[in-house]
């Protein structure tokens, strides 16, 4: 066996194919670092400065609890991806930021009760004044979904079709090797020599991103790119068997490869988007339009229930509960409706990503997302992140007021709540984080389903291959 | 006998499997995206629909002409040819709000949205682009073993021996090919068409057809450059299995390397920050100039007080404010009172008032048209040169050439886009003039509904026409001549490579 994959491999690494793999991957791969390395500063120092601004904004605030209770912690930043050049993830297309939307005024005469913070979920808004021309991101995502695809099949369309127009088969099958071996030989024969370039590229890559001083990757970080290094491969591996299956089945190797540029094109280039597309039609989120009439629906029926039920002056204390809870109820039920919107969109999206996984090249970007930690699991995991966090703030918020012994404990109003200031150290802070756990259990599925495919696949070309008449 | 070779070339084309396969995947794709693109388009054209009802429906709800004015805008209808090329059609802003305070442009419009964000995410492919991908494709695919193929059989050397130029059996070749070729492209463009008219939402006219006849000539130059080039490789390689190697890289170089590398590799030409702000602060002073007088006239006029609005007590909203936005050079001032009935004190007060918006609507006109006529040159140094180089750049590509070309044809490139702005500014000015005509800055109107409210019924309405065929001709013949260029530059270097080498 090792003889045929040798000689596979010596064979491939003497033609042009593998010269030109090499020069193609290298320059794809470099000028993806250099790409990464421009713009990879950029994004964090705007983080940073957005983050400074809002904790700068929240100091302000702290001379009142009820000031930051109202107003909230400012806005929640999304920490960007330190291996965003593994897979782009459509990152544009998401919103980078979750809001806290609040009222000014919410009541119509006295201007005393204030809306209070809730949790709101902006879109991405498009850049409209982006006139510049726009192609797709050579990310590693790109590199290695369309392109590696397509050298595996060029690979091997003609690794046993060649030979059997060559006659060189009938020859190597005239010794006593079993068929199996002669195909995993000639599988792994590919597979190293493509492997050579790609690993060539791959560390080019990482070397020049690493030298920079501008891009820290840590340990996890490597962790992660050592799974992409995985995931390549066994999707490589998916390629290199649909080739052998289909030149094993076919006679002649020209006919092969105008199949497998067929598969290539069907299943890598028009899957994704057109399935996308077709399933969209499918169920349709309320309309910008809609959700604003509802939220003024919302609004005005809590204000009719204010002013039937406001209990008479003579009983402040009962008046300020009143109005306490009409303050966080307005909040809870416009946070309700913001997170509805937010489920709409987002059940759509993952109806159509499900959907997209029948072609192998969507599987592959979904998990380089995840474990890139970018993309659209990510934006679910960063929007979690601000859930969990806005119950640990108002959390906060009810814990300070309770320890506060002068307190009326009635939060909502500012004459019902603590009137200390609050030191800013104590305000809970949100911090974005990545957690590789969580990739794992959202990329399970698909790494089990491209495992499948290659599977499958491999079967399929073993059992081709030892029926063919040589 | 040039016609024994075209049919012998045609009849050998016409009997392979990568014909059939060709003219199958061709038919299968186009027909599915089209398909796909019209419900995308019909539901772009129902947001478009829905939009203009409801900014229909605010204005007339409006009971003052400041308060109206500040709901008028201008909606663009999504591009029906977009389904060929989509462009920009989907990308810039496709509303813009008219008012007399401010000249509309490409960096004022935004976008009704009322689609789901996250499906952006998954792009949406039109029919120039299968035809740039696929179509370069198949053109490669029947031109690497043209000679190569004939030289490893050896046929080549018999039908040389026949007394024909060789020149001619290079034409014989190149038309026989792309006969064969054309028929997977009319046969699913013709398709394409044929769904475009069964659909009811979409409305095609004489001059769309033509523009439609454009796409599909340019399709057929740029079939004919790769067709060109994989004939060229096929030439000067001699041996089918390299030429097809090479034919693929330089496919993938040109259709998917290079386009994308390019991009990030070349510099980009900034436009310098100083140029930025000098015109912002340029733009500043008009305004400055503006409110001066504005509180200059507050003072001097005959009603005591500097209240733009002139203490009127009545029951209503008032406002007032500048905006600006650095950035895009933006810069304004509106000023809206929208009040439903008055006291008796107030009465006195009403003709001063008149007098005041009288004056500052024709102050806000006028500054807003000062403003333009540093904003545009401004605007066009910082953001469209940058982009026209990178686009430049993108045409050292046939693949380039052919987007920009059919986009072109479509309407749907920028020029396009911004013919909409440009009717955005026409309208502002009917508007305009139809507010001087019936003296509405003058008039009890313009902030109070009391007596009559604002009759928004005799108000032009505003209608984009796209500009007709010529204009699309105009814009795109650069690029289809530049192709036609690479063609005949292309053929004569295959011929005298064929020519000169040895059978």
């Amino acid at each position: 066996m090792w003889h045929i994959a040798k000689r596979e491999l010596y064979d491939n690494l003497n033609s042009l194919r593998f010269a030109l793999t090499t020069v193609l991957l290298l320059a794809l791969m470099l000028t993806n670092a250099v790409v990464h390395l421009h713009k990879h500063p950029k994004r964090i120092q705007k983080y940073r400065a957005s983050v400074t601004k809002s904790l700068a904004d929240l100091t302000v605030r702290t001379d009142s609890l009820y000031n930051i209770a109202q107003q909230g912690p400012g806005l929640l930043y999304k920490k960007p991806s330190p291996l965003r050049f593994c897979a782009d993830g459509g990152e544009a297309f998401l919103s980078d930021v979750v809001g806290g939307a609040f009222l000014w005024s919410i009541s119509g005469s006295s201007g005393r009760l204030k809306g209070f913070w809730r949790l709101d979920y902006p879109a991405a808004t498009p850049n409209l004044i982006n006139i510049r021309p726009d192609v797709t991101k050579v990310d590693w995502g790109f590199i290695i979904g369309y392109i590696l695809s397509l050298i595996a099949l060029l690979f091997t369309f003609d690794s046993i079709s060649g030979e059997r127009e060559h006659g060189t088969l009938r020859l190597m099958l005239a010794n006593p090797i079993p068929r199996h071996t002669v195909l995993i030989g000639k599988f792994l024969g590919a597979l190293i020599s493509i492997i050579i370039p790609l690993s060539l590229a791959m560390l080019m890559n990482l070397l020049v991103i690493s030298t920079s001083s501008d891009v820290h990757l840590g340990a996890n970080a490597w962790g992660r790119l050592g799974i992409i290094f995985f995931i390549a491969i066994l999707y490589l591996c998916l390629f290199l068997a649909l080739g052998l299956l289909v030149s094993a089945r076919v006679q002649r190797r020209a006919v092969s490869l105008v199949i497998l540029l067929l598969a290539w094109v069907i299943f890598v280039v028009f899957m994704p988007s057109t399935l996308a597309a077709i399933v969209s039609g499918f169920s349709s989120p309320m309309s910008t339009d809609e959700l604003w009439k509802r939220r003024g629906q919302l609004y005005e029926a809590r204000w009719e229930r204010y002013d039937t039920h406001l209990p008479k002056e003579s009983e402040p204390a009962k008046r300020m509960q009143f109005e306490g809870e009409h303050v966080i109820q307005e909040a809870q039920e416009q946070e309700r409706l913001s997170h509805e919107h937010l489920a709409q969109k987002t059940t759509q999206a993952q109806l159509a990503r499900t959907i997209t996984r029948i072609s192998p090249v969507a599987i592959v970007q979904h998990l380089l997302e995840s474990f890139a930690g970018t993309g659209f699991n990510r934006h679910l995991q960063f929007i979690e992140n601000t859930q969990r966090y806005a119950r640990q703030f108002r959390e906060f918020v009810a814990d300070t007021d309770r320890a506060d012994p002068e307190s009326l404990h009635f939060i909502g109003v500012r004459e019902g709540m603590s009137q200390k200031p609050v030191s800013s150290d104590a305000v809970p802070k949100f911090e974005d984080t990545l957690s590789l756990s969580k990739d794992f259990n959202a990329a399970a599925v698909d790494l089990l389903l491209l495992t499948l495919f290659v599977v499958v696949l491999l079967s399929g070309a073993y059992l081709a291959f030892v029926r063919v008449e040589v | 006998m040039t016609l024994i070779l075209i049919r012998r070339e045609l009849l050998d084309n016409l009997m392979t499997f990568r014909f059939a396969a060709a003219t199958f995947i061709m038919l299968l794709l186009v027909v599915a995206n089209t398909f796909v693109l019209i419900i995308d388009y019909e539901r772009r054209l129902t947001g478009h629909n829905d939009a203009a009802k409801m900014h229909q429906r605010q204005l007339q709800e409006k009971i003052t002409y400041s308060a109206g004015m500040d709901r008028l805008s201008a909606d663009r209808p999504p591009n029906p040819l977009s389904i060929f090329n989509v462009g920009f059609d989907k990308r810039l802003g496709n509303e813009v709000q008219v008012s007399h305070g401010v000249v509309p442009s490409l960096w004022d419009g935004y976008m009704h949205g009322s689609s789901n964000p996250f499906m952006d995410m998954f792009a949406s492919m039109d029919i120039v682009f299968i035809f740039e991908v696929i179509l370069s494709l198949f053109a490669l695919l029947f031109a690497y073993d043209a000679f190569a193929g004939e030289y490893e059989a050896g046929t080549l050397r018999l039908v040389l021996t026949h007394p024909i130029g060789r020149g001619y059996i290079l034409f014989a070749k190149y038309i026989g090919a792309m006969l064969c070729l054309l028929a997977p492209l009319l046969i699913s463009l013709l398709l394409a068409v044929i769904l475009l008219t069964t659909s009811t939402s979409i409305s095609v006219n004489t001059d769309d057809f033509l523009r439609i006849g454009g796409i599909i000539f340019t399709s057929v130059a740029y079939l004919s450059v790769f067709y060109l080039i994989g004939l060229l490789i096929s030439a000067a390689t001699r041996r089918t299995s390299t030429a097809l190697m090479l034919s693929m890289f330089v496919w993938g170089f040109l259709v998917l390397v290079y386009p994308n590398v390019i991009l990030t590799v070349i510099p980009r030409s900034e436009a310098p920050d100083a140029l930025r702000t000098s015109a912002f602060n340029r733009i500043e002073s008009i305004w400055d100039t503006f409110d001066r007088e504005r509180k200059h006239y507050l003072v001097t006029d005959d009603f005591p007080g500097e209240d733009w609005g002139y203490e009127l007590r009545g029951w209503g909203s008032r406002s007032a404010y500048f905006w600006d936005n650095p950035r895009t050079l933006m810069y304004t001032y509106n000023s809206i009172m929208d009040f439903e009935g008055f006291g008796e004190e107030d009465e006195p007060k009403m003709p001063h008032a008149q007098k005041h918006f009288g004056f500052l609507g024709a102050q806000t006109i006028d500054a807003a048209g000062r403003t333009w006529l540093i904003r545009k040159p401004a605007l066009e140094e910082i953001f469209i040169q940058p982009a026209n180089v990178e686009r430049v750049w993108l045409k050292l590509s046939p693949v380039g050439l052919y987007d920009a070309a059919t986009q072109a044809w479509a309407g749907t490139d920028l020029l396009g886009i911004r013919d909409f702005f440009h009717a955005a500014r026409q309208y502002r000015q009917s508007v305009i003039n139809y507010l001087y005509d019936h003296k509405v800055f003058e008039s009890r109107q313009w902030f109070a509904g009391d007596k009559g409210a604002a009759d928004w019924s005799g108000l032009p309405q505003f209608s984009f026409q796209r500009d007709d065929i010529s204009t699309n001709a105009k814009r795109a013949l650069p690029d289809v001549c530049l192709l036609l260029m690479i063609n005949v530059v292309l053929f004569i270097v295959i011929f005298l490579i064929f020519v000169k080498s040895e059978v």
